[in-house]
């Protein structure tokens, strides 16, 4: 479970984060939503401590588990929170295999090379890719389409076997069919996991989501259950952003 | 493979830098065991470790490896550069103080002597081949920029590219052999320019295009619509976008040539005297340049004449780096 | 028709080019004719006979740039993933202009130092290596396996010539390493947080920045003449079997012999035919840069 205690963050002088407290328990769809610039991906970042590369300033608690992220060695971290970019980004110069690979074997999580196989193996399938690249595991991850990209880094993700997993607007990107694909990969995925889901689409967010949380200006106005948030808002900033006024 | 490389490299450099610090600590050994054994083993501990090692070992020693290379060269640079500068210009101070610049220069049995032909003659080139060379270079790059999309500016942009990574021996090479052939005297001052005329050439209108390339498409547009010729849009509106990055070529490519030594030598050829009257130095005869005179008395077995070179040396690097510092100032203030 | 005039001016280049090649062709035929391919499969260096070889020269030539662009490549990707990743900015700038300085220096003023300051040092440290390290041979061949008798040795010049050609490969390096996107660079770093294998990630990313670097070092130092020549010792009779013995290159042969070469018959052609090689394989380098950088 995440644990979130009024996490305030600011770049330079810009407040980004204003005193969010959340709460996000295991093996569910939690959805964070809201116009752009109010704090989602920001969110997303803290919880792998990725933001810290921008260096910004940062004040509140957050806890997996009961353990301070922020006391918590960060290749441990790394390993229990992994995340998906809106942007498919693999790298392309490496191998289809070598993408999925490069993390267990660099954080040591496969202890033969027939076990880190069978993880590859194992995350390839579980992004519904394994079919589709197995005759051609040592082509460049360049040579795939932007949809099979995005299952690759699903795959490189869920190599690590994380208990949670960040998605940042993971379908902004793609066509319907791939869309779909990867929204019913995520509804699979949480019987195993933690989904924490930024989405810009109130359908998606209806579609795959089980409790949502609305941002705006860096503060939570509204959360609950996506059924009722969404068709009985309390706020009128949700009601807005819900029927697409902002 | 990129990994094989800067291990490999390491290892290499590591073995010298090791043989190094024996050879300058005086080979220092405790009995048989000798310092460098232990610095090979070290070198070759860390960089087999660093390139297969453990993962910690691999991440702190790869870390410790490149830290060490840029240390390293960093230093041999400073040095380098420090010690040229200060026994240079401390050679130039011994033989003649402000003199050294327009003295002429020692035979072996002299005691002392200057630069003074070598330097009007680089000076002389180095402006002709400059001038010529933007001349040229300048419009040509205007071309290659602005109508890139054309087959002749393709075709040519090959040629240009060819052109400025020639080694520059073959550069000097040409213009002897085509003042040979013309029937012309081979060695003089004005073969050397030509010389210099023609790396400037590609290294300007590369530069040049860059520039030309860079404009926004917005101010392009409005260029074009501000004035009905062609010669007036490329060379009057246009230019005042580019002048800062076409000045900055120039001087940047006025400093490459003052430095070229090779294609002076069977052009330039060298000279120690003063041929002219009234300029001091007479293109149409064999001429000195400061490269040339460096390269010549470096060689020599005479101290005289090799000081003298230091102090070559120290004059030719102020006189870059000068130019160079102001190429960057005007860098900056973009 | 100010185009037309451009266009023609920028056509000069490619004209210069032919002409060269032209030229070096007709002047070397003599050579070539007389010689054949033997000009540059065998070693042998002897005006009175006419009798020439530059197989040393173009085994030199390999040795020095194999050895120096290698030294160069551990040089310039040191600095370009210690400048990005490990150091302040302030720092990493005056490292960078250091760099840029350092492409600025003439060639000369490296040949200078280098034999008067490095070849000394080296001589001494050419013999410990000779002593410690020259049982590593075959038939005589190896590494270390001659006695240095000076310090302009092959060896040496590999070393100034490292040394000089890191800025070339460094800023090539640099430019693709700054520009890495942001989504990568995110995707690196939630794949380890290790400072080295996010190092060696991203220079997977621009790979082809990296070799197009590597071979534009590898241009220069095929064609770098003064320095080669002030410290690499001048031997072209034989091809060297060792790094600590003297040696040549293509194009410090050419400097080195061209100021003798009329008093003989064929040594102006046979030297014709060098410039001739080096200009078509420092045009096969350049090609195969630019053919690495537009790769994808």
């Amino acid at each position: 479970m995440i644990d979130i205690r009024d996490l305030k963050l600011q770049f330079d002088n810009v407040k980004v984060l204003d005193g969010v407290t959340m709460k996000i328990p295991n093996n569910m769809i939690y959805v964070i939503m809201g116009p752009s610039g109010s704090g989602k991906s920001t969110i997303l970042r803290v919880l792998n401590r990725l933001v810290e590369l921008y260096k910004p300033k940062i004040e509140g608690e957050v806890y997996l588990d009961g353990q301070d992220i922020f006391k918590m060695p960060l290749t441990l971290l790394r390993r229990r929170v992994q995340m998906v970019f809106q942007i498919p980004n693999p790298i392309p110069t490496l191998s289809i295999w070598e993408n999925v690979a490069l993390g267990p074997k660099l954080n040591g999580l496969a202890k033969s090379k027939a076990e880190l196989k069978e993880r590859v193996r194992w995350a390839l399938a579980k992004a519904q890719l394994w079919d589709e690249v197995k005759n051609r595991l040592d082509a460049p991850a360049a040579s795939l389409s932007g949809g099979q990209q995005q299952r690759l880094c699903i795959a490189r993700a869920l190599a690590f076997k994380p208990e949670v997993l960040l998605m940042d607007e993971p379908t902004a990107n793609l066509d319907p069919v791939n869309t779909a694909k990867i929204e019913e990969l995520m509804l699979e995925l949480k019987k195993e996991m933690t989904i924490v889901l930024v989405t810009h689409y109130p359908p998606q967010a209806a579609r795959v989501g089980d409790w949502v949380a609305f941002l705006y200006g860096g503060k939570i106005v509204e959360e609950g259950p996506v059924k009722e948030v969404f068709t009985r808002p309390r706020h009128e900033l949700t009601e807005k952003y819900v029927t697409g006024k902002i | 493979m990129i990994q094989v490389l800067f291990y490999a490299g390491a290892l290499l450099a590591g073995l010298l830098l090791s043989a190094l610090t024996a050879a300058l600590l005086g080979d220092p050994a405790l009995g048989d065991l000798h310092l460098s054994y232990v610095l090979y083993v070290v070198t070759v501990a860390a960089v087999a470790l660093g390139a297969a090692g453990p993962r910690v070992l691999k991440n702190s020693l790869s870390i410790a490896a490149a830290v060490a290379g840029v240390l390293g060269g960093a230093a041999l640079v400073y040095i380098f550069l420090a010690q040229v500068l200060y026994v240079g210009t401390a050679m130039a101070v011994k033989h003649g103080g402000l003199a050294f610049l327009w003295n002429i220069p020692p035979t072996p049995a002299d005691e002392t002597g200057g630069i003074g032909p070598a330097l009007l003659g680089t000076l002389y080139m180095t402006a002709i081949g400059a001038f010529f060379g933007f001349l040229i270079g300048f419009p040509a790059g205007i071309y290659l920029g602005e109508f890139r999309r054309e087959l002749a500016a393709k075709v040519a942009r090959i040629g240009v590219n060819v052109l400025v990574e020639f080694p520059t021996i073959t550069i000097g090479l040409l213009v002897y052999a085509l003042f040979s052939l013309l029937g012309m005297r081979a060695f003089s001052g004005y073969a050397g320019a030509l010389a210099l005329t023609i790396i400037m050439i590609p290294y300007v209108a590369l530069f040049t295009a860059a520039a030309y390339a860079s404009i926004a498409p917005a101010v392009r547009e409005a260029a074009y619509a501000v004035t009905g010729s062609l010669y007036k849009t490329l060379f009057i509106v246009m230019r005042k976008v580019v002048a800062r990055a076409v000045l900055v070529a120039f001087l940047l490519g006025t400093a490459k040539i003052a430095g070229e030594t090779a294609p002076l030598l069977f052009t330039a050829f060298g000279n120690d005297y003063y041929t002219s009257e009234i300029f001091g130095v007479d293109l149409g005869e064999p001429t000195g340049a400061l490269t040339l005179l460096i390269y010549y008395m470096a060689q020599t077995p005479y101290t005289v004449q090799n000081e003298v070179a230091w102090g070559a040396a120290a004059v030719l690097l102020w006189i870059i780096l000068a130019v160079f510092a102001v190429a960057r100032l005007l860098q900056r203030s973009a | 028709m100010i185009k037309g005039l451009l266009a023609s001016l920028s056509l000069v280049p490619l004209a210069i080019v032919a002409l060269l090649i032209t030229l070096f062709i007709a002047e070397s035929w003599p050579a070539w004719e007389k010689y054949g391919l033997s000009l540059i499969t065998t070693a042998d260096w002897d005006p009175v006979r006419e009798s020439y070889g530059i197989l040393p020269a173009i085994v030199g030539t390999l040795v020095i740039s194999a050895l120096a662009v290698t030294i160069a490549a551990f040089l310039a990707i040191s600095f370009v993933a210690v400048s990005y990743e490990f150091l302040p900015p302030r720092a990493a700038v005056v490292l960078g202009t250091t760099m840029d300085l350092v492409a600025a220096v003439p060639t000369v003023v490296f040949g200078l130092w280098g034999l008067f300051v490095l070849a000394p040092i080296m001589q001494a440290a050419q013999e410990i290596l000779w002593r410690d390290l020259g049982w590593l041979s075959y038939n005589g061949v190896g590494p270390f396996a001659v006695e240095p008798r000076g310090g302009t040795t092959v060896l040496t010049a590999a070393l100034l010539l490292a040394i000089m050609i890191t800025p070339f490969a460094a800023s090539v390096i640099r430019e693709g390493y700054a520009a890495v996107p942001k989504e990568v660079v995110e995707a690196i770093h939630s794949i380890t947080s290790r400072r080295w294998e996010i190092v060696r990630l991203k220079l997977a990313y621009i790979r082809q920045y990296v070799f197009s670097g590597l071979v534009l070092a590898l241009g220069r130092a095929f064609g770098e003449t003064v320095a080669v020549a002030m410290v690499v010792g001048g031997n072209f009779v034989n091809v060297i079997r060792a790094l600590t013995e003297p040696g040549v290159n293509v194009s410090a042969l050419i400097a080195l012999q061209f100021p003798n070469a009329h008093a003989y018959v064929y040594m102006v052609p046979t030297l014709f035919a060098a410039a001739l090689l080096l200009a078509v394989i420092g045009f096969a380098i350049n090609a195969t840069a630019v053919y690495f950088l537009l790769r994808r």
